[in-house]
C-alpha cells in the first residue's frame, strides 16, 4: 500500500472528502449510495475494510437511516460522518433537524446536485440551500483541497459549538475532477483536531435522557441556544481558520476576498463557480483594467453578516451568482446578501443572477457578460431575478 | 426441546426469575393500567443496567419522562418516529468504538413505529443483522395520537379511523413472520401476563448477538376501551384464546411454540374490550376461524422444527 | 425499592439550561397520587378454612411460613391456636377442608396431613417454660384436650398450672377414648411430656368431687379452676336387660389400658356415633366379629363420614333400622329381642324419628353387647348455683366462666360429646379468659375474624389443577388385624411442601409478588419480603387487586379531597 497521508495526491473531490474523513479519524460512517456522492463512501469503505481507518461502517438502506445512524453514533459519543447528495439530502431533512436539535457535531459532505424531477445529476445548490433552517453549519468549497480541509475544519468547529456541519462541493466539477491535494501528515491533523470529548452523551449505567419533550417554557430557550451556538461559530471560525493555517498551512476565513481592495464591482460567488469568476475577473483586470473583484462566500450558515457588510459597504455594485433558485423568490445567495446589506446607509445595488441550474455550464464569457450587464444597469434596476442563460 | 416454565408461580416469592432491580422510576406519565409502561419495566429488569435505549415517537416518548425529568435508570435517546432500529444501530456502533462493546442497545418502539413508519429502517437493521434488541410493544393502534389504526390493528377492531360502521377490515400484519424471513438470530412473541416467559426471552435475546426482535403484546386500556385493571387479564386471554401465541423463531427457521393452552373461545378475549363490542356473531365466527388457522400454522411450524408437537408445555400457570 | 433524586428542577432561562434537552431529574419529582379514584389496600381476609375450624387456626398463615421454608414460624403460628397439631393432625374431622376454595378447582388441600407433619415436627421442640411466673395458680380438672389446652396456654402466660386426672394415665379421651390405631399413645405421651417440660404439674389418680377432693377445697387451693372432665355418662336405653351391656367408653378405656381380649366372638355394638365406630373397629382388631345395630339408616348416623367409611372398608356388618327392645342372657349368649324400625316425622335434631314397625320383632344372638348410644356430662359434683334447671352447667360460651367466681368449664363437659378440636378451642378461650380474670378484666369474646374470601374472589388463572397428595394407609386386609399400628401414615416432607403449595392462601398475603410485578407504575415496593404500596405514585389502576390471586388487595374509593398520598 502506498503512503496514504503526508503526501500530495491527484484525486477527485469525492476522494478529497474521503481523505478528509480519514484524517479526521471518524469513528462511525453510515451512508447510502447516490450519484455523484458514491465514490466518497466507496473510498471510505476501502479504508475501513483495509483497517486504515478503525471505524464502523454502516451500509444503510436509505439516507434517512444514514443520518439516523450518525445521530445514534454521535449521541453515543462517537465522531460520525456521512455523505449524500440531492434527493438523499432531502430525504434526510427530518433528521437534519434532529441532529442539530440534539446538538450533535456530525459532519456531512453534500455533493450539490439538482433536485428531481426531471431527473438530473448535475451540479445545483438548491438541495443544500433548501436545508437552510435545519440548524446546520454550511460551508461551500471551491477546490478539492478546500474540500479536504473543510472536513477536518468542520469537525473542529462543530465539536466546539455542538452543531452539525455540512460541507458542500459541486457535482462533477469538483466531485469527479482530479486535482492535486495535499493529504497532511496525520499527526499534524491530530494537532489541530483533538479527539471528540462529548459534553452530553449516552454513558452506559448513567441516567440521563436526550431530547425529552420540552414544553413552551423551555423549548424557546433551546432554540435561542442554537442561535447562540451559531453566533459562537461566527466568532470562532476566523480564529480556527488562522490556527488551521498555522498548523496545516492554509488559512481560511468566513469568506475569501479576491482582488477586492479597489474593486467597485464585486461578484459574489460560492462553490466551484468561484474559480470561473476569479479567472474572468483576473482577465478583465488585466485586459480592460476594470476594478472588479470576487467575494467568495464560504459559510452560508452561520451567515457572516458583519464580514459581508464590511466588504461590500461603499462598493458601486454587487452581482450575486446563484446556481440555485427559491421558486417564487429568487436566487438564494442574492436575497441573503440583500438582507445583510439592508441596515447599511450607503448600500450598493445588488443584482441577482440565476444561472447554471442543473449543471448548465457557466463559462468565463458568461461571467464577463454578467459584469457588463451589471455595469450598465440603473442603480434601481434590480429585478428579483436576472436570468442568465435561460432559453426563454 | 427446551423446557419452558411459564408463569410457574403462586408460591411464595415466586418471581425468582425476575430481577428485583428496577430500571423505571414511578411518577411517569403513562395512563392507568398502561401495558406499555409495565412492558418497559419488565424488559429493563431483564436487560439490566448496562443498557442504552432509544425510543421513537410513541406513547413511551412521554412515559420515559418529559424534560427535565426521566423515568428511566438507563440512558435513553429520543429519536424520530421511523428510526428506532437504525438509531439503535448507530448507538451500538458509537458505543463499540467508545469502548462499551458489551452494552445492550435496545430499540423500543410501538406498533406504528415498527409495523408501519419504521418498517424500512427495521427491515434494514434486521437484514444487516445489527447487534441490537428491538422490542415492539404492540398496543395495536396509534394510541399516543388517539387510537388510529395501524397495520397491527386486528381485524374487526374499532379505532378512531376505523369507526364501528366500518371497522378494521384487514388482518394484522404478521410482523414475526416478516422478521423471521430476514433470518435474524432471534424473534419471539411475549406478553405481560407471562412475565417469566417474557423475561426468559429477553434474557435469551440479551445473550445472543445480532438482530433480536421481541413482539410484545401490551394492552392499552383506553385504546382497547376497557377498564384499567384488565390489562393483565386481557394479555392472558390473548394467549389462552390463542389469538396471540407465545413462540420464538431462531435463525428464521427454528420455530418453537412455548405454550400450548387448551384454548378458549375468542369471545372470552374480545368481550374484555369495548373495541370489539360492535362485532356480529358472524364476524366473531370469522375471527375464530382466523385464530384457528393461525394456530394450526404455528403448530405446523413447530412440528416441522421439532418433528412433533408433543411436549409443548400445556400450562401457563404454576 | 425505588430511590433517586426527586428534586423539582426549575430553570430561569437559557443561561442555566443545558445545551440540549438532557433530562437529569427523575419522575419521582412529580407525584401521581392525584390520578387515583380507587385505592388498593392490603386487606387481610379469612380463608374459609379458618372460619370453619373451631379453633380458628390461621391455616394459610402457617402454610405460607412453611412454603417460605420457615418451619419454626409455621409451628409457632399453629401453636397460637392449637397446642396439639400432632393430635388434631390425626383425629380432627378437618372441618377446614370442607370449605376449602380449592375444591372449586380440584380437591381440598389436605390441611390435616400438613398439620400432622407440622405437629410431629413440633413434638420435640415444644416445652419451653414461660419466661416469667405470675404467681397465680390454676387447677385444671381433666386432662383431655380441653384441659391440656387450657394448661398449655395458662402456663405460657406464666401461671402455675396443676392438672388433676382421675386416671393413672393422663390424656383423657386422647389416651383412653381414641383407639391406638387412630392416635398412637406415644404421640399423646410426648405431648404430655412437653407440657411437663413447661412446668405443668400432673396429679394423677385424683378424682375431683369425691370425698377426698371436694370441689370447694380445690377452689380454695387455686386462684381459678377449669373443669374439663368431658362427657362420660352413658345414655340409658331403658330396656330390660340393659345391665348386660358393656359400656362402649369403658371398653375403649380398658383396651387402652392393655386389655387385648374381646368380650366375645360375636359382639353387637348398639349405636351409630363415633364411639360405636371406634368400638366396632377395635373389636374387629381384637379378633371379634362386631355387628353395628342402628335404629335409623346410614344417612342419619351421627358418626363422622370418614369413620363410617373406614368401618365399611373394614367389612363391619351394619344392621340399620333396627333396635333391641330387650336383652336376656341365655347360656353364654345374650339374646337381643329386636324390632325393625321405619323413619317417621322429623324430630328436634332434624333427623327423621325412628318408629317401630308393628309385628316386626325378631331375635339376634351375640356373645356380648356393647352399648354406645351417646354420652352426657356428669355435673353432680358442681354447686347448684352453677347449674341450670336441666342440670347442665351454666357457662359463658366465650369465656368458660360459670356463675361461680373462679370456676370455669369447657369442652364436652359443656357441649356434650364433641370433637378434639372443639375441646381445644374451649381450652384456649378459657385460658385467656382466666388470664383476663386474674387481671380483673373480662373477655368479651373471641375477636371477630375478617371477611371470608369466597371462591369467586380467587383468581383461578394462577392455579393449575393438581391432585392432592394422599397419605399412605395400611391395606385393609392387614389393618383389621392390628390394634396398635397406626393405620394412616404421614406425608413426606416433600409431599407436605407440594401439598402446601396447593394452598391458595385465601385472604392471606403469602408474598407471591404479583402486585409488585404487575404494577405498571412501579408503585409497589418490595420490602421485607412483603408488598408496600407507594401511595405517592399509585394511580389506582386496580391491576394489583385483580391479579392478587388470593383477594388480599381490595380497591376502596379514594376519599374525595384526601388524595395525594395521604393514608385514608
Amino acid at each position: 500500500m502506498s503512503k496514504i497521508t503526508g503526501t500530495t495526491k491527484v484525486i477527485t473531490g469525492n476522494h478529497a472528502v474521503s481523505y478528509g474523513a480519514l484524517l479526521s479519524r471518524v469513528q462511525v460512517i453510515s451512508a447510502y449510495p447516490i450519484t455523484p456522492q458514491t465514490q466518497i463512501v466507496e473510498e471510505l469503505s476501502e479504508f475501513v475494510a483495509d483497517g486504515v481507518l478503525p471505524a464502523r461502517f454502516i451500509n444503510v438502506e436509505s439516507e434517512h437511516s444514514a443520518m439516523s445512524a450518525c445521530i445514534g453514533a454521535s449521541a453515543a459519543g462517537a465522531r460520525a460522518f456521512t455523505a449524500t447528495s440531492s434527493q438523499g439530502l432531502a430525504l434526510m431533512h427530518e433528521m437534519l433537524h434532529w441532529a442539530a436539535g440534539s446538538r450533535l457535531p456530525i459532519v456531512l459532505a453534500n455533493v450539490n446536485r439538482a433536485m428531481a424531477p426531471p431527473w438530473n445529476i448535475w451540479t445545483d445548490q438548491t438541495d443544500s440551500l433548501s436545508q437552510r433552517d435545519t440548524g446546520w453549519l454550511q460551508v461551500y468549497c471551491e477546490s478539492n483541497q478546500e474540500v479536504l480541509d473543510s472536513v477536518i475544519f468542520s469537525f473542529k468547529i462543530s465539536e466546539q459549538v455542538l452543531l452539525p456541519s455540512m460541507l458542500v462541493l459541486d457535482a462533477f466539477v469538483l466531485s469527479h475532477t482530479y486535482e492535486p491535494v495535499e493529504i497532511y501528515p496525520q499527526q499534524r491533523v491530530d494537532e489541530f483536531l483533538p479527539p471528540y470529548d462529548p459534553k452530553f452523551t449516552l454513558r452506559p449505567s448513567e441516567e440521563g435522557t436526550m431530547g425529552g419533550l420540552s414544553a413552551p417554557d423551555t423549548y424557546f430557550e433551546f432554540r435561542y441556544k442554537i442561535q447562540q451556538a451559531m453566533e459562537k461559530a461566527i466568532a470562532l471560525l476566523p480564529k480556527e481558520g488562522e490556527l488551521f493555517g498555522e498548523i496545516l498551512g492554509r488559512r481560511y476565513g468566513l469568506v475569501e476576498e479576491f482582488l477586492l481592495e479597489d474593486a467597485d464591482t464585486v461578484l459574489v460567488t460560492s462553490g466551484a463557480l468561484t474559480s470561473t469568476a476569479k479567472f474572468a475577473v483576473h482577465r478583465l483586470r488585466q485586459e480592460k483594467k476594470k476594478k472588479v473583484g470576487v467575494l467568495k462566500m464560504r459559510y452560508f450558515r452561520p451567515f457572516p453578516f458583519e464580514t459581508v457588510r464590511k466588504i461590500l459597504k461603499g462598493r458601486k455594485r454587487v452581482a450575486v451568482l446563484d446556481r440555485n433558485l427559491s421558486f417564487g423568490h429568487g436566487g438564494i445567495w442574492s436575497s441573503e446578501i440583500k438582507s445583510a446589506l439592508y441596515p447599511l446607509k450607503d448600500r450598493p445595488p445588488v443584482y441577482g443572477y440565476v444561472l447554471g441550474l442543473g449543471g448548465r455550464d457557466v463559462t468565463p464569457k458568461d461571467i464577463l457578460e454578467i459584469i457588463s450587464d451589471a455595469e450598465h444597469r440603473d442603480e434601481l434596476d434590480m429585478p428579483e431575478i436576472i436570468w442568465k442563460g435561460v432559453k426563454k | 426441546m427446551e423446557k419452558t416454565s411459564l408463569n410457574h408461580r403462586v408460591d411464595t416469592f415466586t418471581w425468582k426469575e425476575i430481577d428485583e432491580l428496577e430500571n423505571v422510576y414511578p411518577g411517569h406519565l403513562a395512563c392507568q393500567g398502561c401495558g406499555a409502561s409495565l412492558a418497559m419495566r419488565l424488559v429493563l429488569k431483564a436487560l439490566g443496567s448496562n443498557t442504552v435505549m432509544t425510543v421513537p415517537a410513541c406513547c413511551s416518548t412521554l412515559i420515559v419522562g418529559t424534560f427535565p425529568y426521566h423515568s428511566l435508570k438507563v440512558p435513553m435517546f429520543h429519536t424520530a418516529f421511523e428510526t428506532a432500529a437504525i438509531t439503535a444501530a448507530g448507538i451500538k456502533a458509537g458505543l463499540s468504538v467508545r469502548g462499551y462493546p458489551d452494552t445492550t442497545v435496545l430499540a423500543w418502539g410501538g406498533d406504528g413505529g415498527t409495523f408501519d413508519i419504521g418498517f424500512a429502517a427495521l427491515s434494514g437493521a434486521a437484514e444487516r443483522n445489527e447487534d441490537i434488541i428491538y422490542v415492539c410493544y404492540d398496543n395495536e393502534a396509534y394510541m399516543n395520537t388517539g387510537i388510529q389504526r395501524s397495520s397491527a390493528t386486528p381485524w374487526g377492531a374499532w379505532t378512531t379511523t376505523t369507526p364501528e360502521r366500518h371497522p378494521e377490515d384487514k388482518p394484522k400484519k404478521d410482523i414475526v413472520g416478516i422478521l423471521a424471513a430476514h433470518r435474524v438470530p432471534y424473534v419471539a412473541t411475549a406478553t405481560l401476563a407471562y412475565p417469566q416467559d417474557l423475561t426468559r426471552k429477553v434474557k435469551k435475546a440479551k445473550d445472543l448477538k445480532g438482530f433480536r426482535f421481541i413482539h410484545l403484546l401490551a394492552p392499552c386500556p383506553p385504546g382497547w376501551r376497557m377498564e384499567s385493571e384488565l390489562t393483565i387479564l386481557s394479555s392472558r386471554l390473548a394467549v389462552e384464546t390463542r389469538i396471540f401465541p407465545l413462540y420464538e423463531v431462531e435463525n428464521g427457521k427454528r420455530y418453537t411454540l412455548n405454550y400450548a393452552p387448551k384454548g378458549r373461545p375468542i369471545t372470552d378475549y374480545l368481550s374484555t374490550q369495548g373495541r370489539f363490542k360492535h362485532l356480529t356473531p358472524e364476524q366473531i365466527h370469522y375471527i375464530q376461524q382466523c385464530v384457528d388457522e393461525n394456530w394450526a400454522e404455528v403448530m405446523e411450524k413447530h412440528r416441522l422444527t421439532h418433528r412433533t408437537t408433543e411436549g409443548i408445555p400445556a400450562s401457563g400457570y404454576q | 425499592m425505588n430511590t433517586g433524586k426527586s428534586k423539582v428542577i426549575r430553570y430561569k432561562g437559557a443561561h442555566d439550561l443545558p445545551d440540549l434537552a438532557f433530562s437529569t431529574g427523575t419522575t419521582l419529582a412529580g407525584k401521581t397520587s392525584g390520578w387515583r379514584n380507587l385505592r388498593p389496600v392490603l386487606m387481610e381476609k379469612s380463608g374459609p378454612c379458618i372460619g370453619a375450624c373451631p379453633a380458628n387456626v390461621p391455616i394459610p398463615h402457617y402454610i405460607t411460613a412453611l412454603r417460605q421454608g420457615n418451619m419454626d414460624e409455621a409451628v409457632r403460628i399453629i401453636l397460637t391456636r392449637n397446642p396439639f397439631p400432632s393430635i388434631t393432625g390425626r383425629v380432627c374431622p378437618h372441618y377446614c377442608e370442607v370449605g376449602c376454595n380449592r375444591k372449586r378447582l380440584d380437591e381440598a388441600v389436605s390441611i390435616r396431613a400438613i398439620e400432622r407433619f407440622m405437629g410431629d415436627y413440633a413434638l420435640e421442640k415444644k416445652g419451653a417454660p414461660p419466661g416469667k411466673e405470675t404467681g397465680k395458680t390454676v387447677g385444671i380438672v381433666g386432662s383431655g384436650p380441653a384441659g391440656l389446652t387450657a394448661a398449655y396456654y395458662l402456663r405460657k402466660l406464666g401461671h402455675t398450672v396443676v392438672v388433676y386426672e382421675r386416671s393413672q394415665i393422663p390424656g383423657g379421651v386422647l389416651r383412653e377414648g381414641i383407639p391406638a390405631y387412630r392416635l398412637p399413645p406415644m404421640i399423646v405421651d410426648k405431648e404430655i411430656e412437653s407440657l411437663k417440660r413447661m412446668g405443668i404439674l400432673f396429679q394423677l389418680g385424683v378424682e375431683v368431687g369425691n370425698g377426698r377432693h371436694p370441689v370447694d377445697a380445690l377452689m380454695k387451693q387455686h386462684n381459678a379452676v377449669f373443669f374439663a372432665i368431658g362427657a362420660h355418662q352413658e345414655q340409658e336405653m331403658k330396656i330390660p336387660g340393659e345391665d348386660l351391656f358393656i359400656s362402649g367408653l369403658r371398653f375403649l378405656e380398658e383396651v387402652a389400658h392393655g386389655r387385648r381380649e374381646p368380650p366375645g366372638e360375636r359382639v353387637a355394638v348398639i349405636g351409630g356415633g363415633n364411639v360405636a365406630m371406634d368400638v366396632a373397629r377395635t373389636l374387629l382388631r381384637l379378633g371379634a366379629t362386631p355387628t353395628i345395630l342402628y335404629r335409623r339408616t346410614e344417612k342419619e348416623m351421627p358418626a363422622l363420614q370418614e369413620e363410617l367409611k373406614r368401618a365399611r372398608e373394614d367389612g363391619i356388618e351394619f344392621l340399620f333400622l333396627t333396635t333391641p327392645v330387650s336383652a336376656e342372657k341365655v347360656y353364654n349368649w345374650i339374646v337381643l329381642k329386636m324390632v325393625k324400625m321405619q323413619l317417621g316425622e322429623k324430630d328436634k335434631s332434624g333427623r327423621p324419628r325412628p318408629v317401630p314397625v308393628p309385628g316386626s320383632e325378631y331375635e339376634l344372638h351375640f356373645d356380648a353387647v356393647i352399648k354406645a348410644v351417646g354420652e352426657y356430662p356428669d355435673t353432680s359434683i358442681f354447686p347448684s348455683e352453677a347449674l341450670n334447671e336441666k342440670g347442665w352447667l351454666i357457662v359463658n360460651k366465650n369465656t368458660g366462666a360459670t356463675p361461680v367466681r373462679g370456676l370455669f368449664a369447657g369442652g364436652d363437659l359443656v357441649d356434650g360429646p364433641s370433637t378434639v378440636v372443639e375441646a381445644i378451642a374451649w381450652g384456649r378461650k378459657s385460658a385467656f379468659a382466666i388470664d383476663a380474670f386474674f387481671r380483673g378484666e373480662t373477655v368479651a369474646g373471641e375477636e371477630k375474624l375478617p371477611k371470608t374470601v369466597p371462591y369467586k374472589a380467587i383468581n383461578f388463572d394462577y392455579f393449575l389443577q393438581t391432585p392432592g397428595h394422599k397419605q399412605l394407609e395400611i391395606p385393609v386386609a392387614k389393618r383389621i388385624h392390628t390394634y396398635l399400628q397406626e393405620e394412616v401414615g404421614g406425608l413426606t416432607f416433600q409431599e407436605v411442601l407440594a401439598e402446601a403449595s396447593r394452598c391458595f392462601s385465601c385472604g392471606h398475603c403469602n408474598a407471591c409478588g404479583n402486585c409488585w410485578l404487575f404494577c405498571p407504575d412501579a408503585a409497589i415496593d418490595w420490602t421485607d419480603n412483603a408488598p408496600l404500596i407507594n401511595y405517592d405514585f399509585c394511580k389506582g389502576c386496580g391491576i394489583c387487586a385483580v391479579e392478587c390471586p388470593r383477594s388480599v388487595i381490595t380497591l376502596v374509593e379514594e376519599v374525595p379531597g384526601r388524595a395525594g398520598g395521604k393514608d385514608v
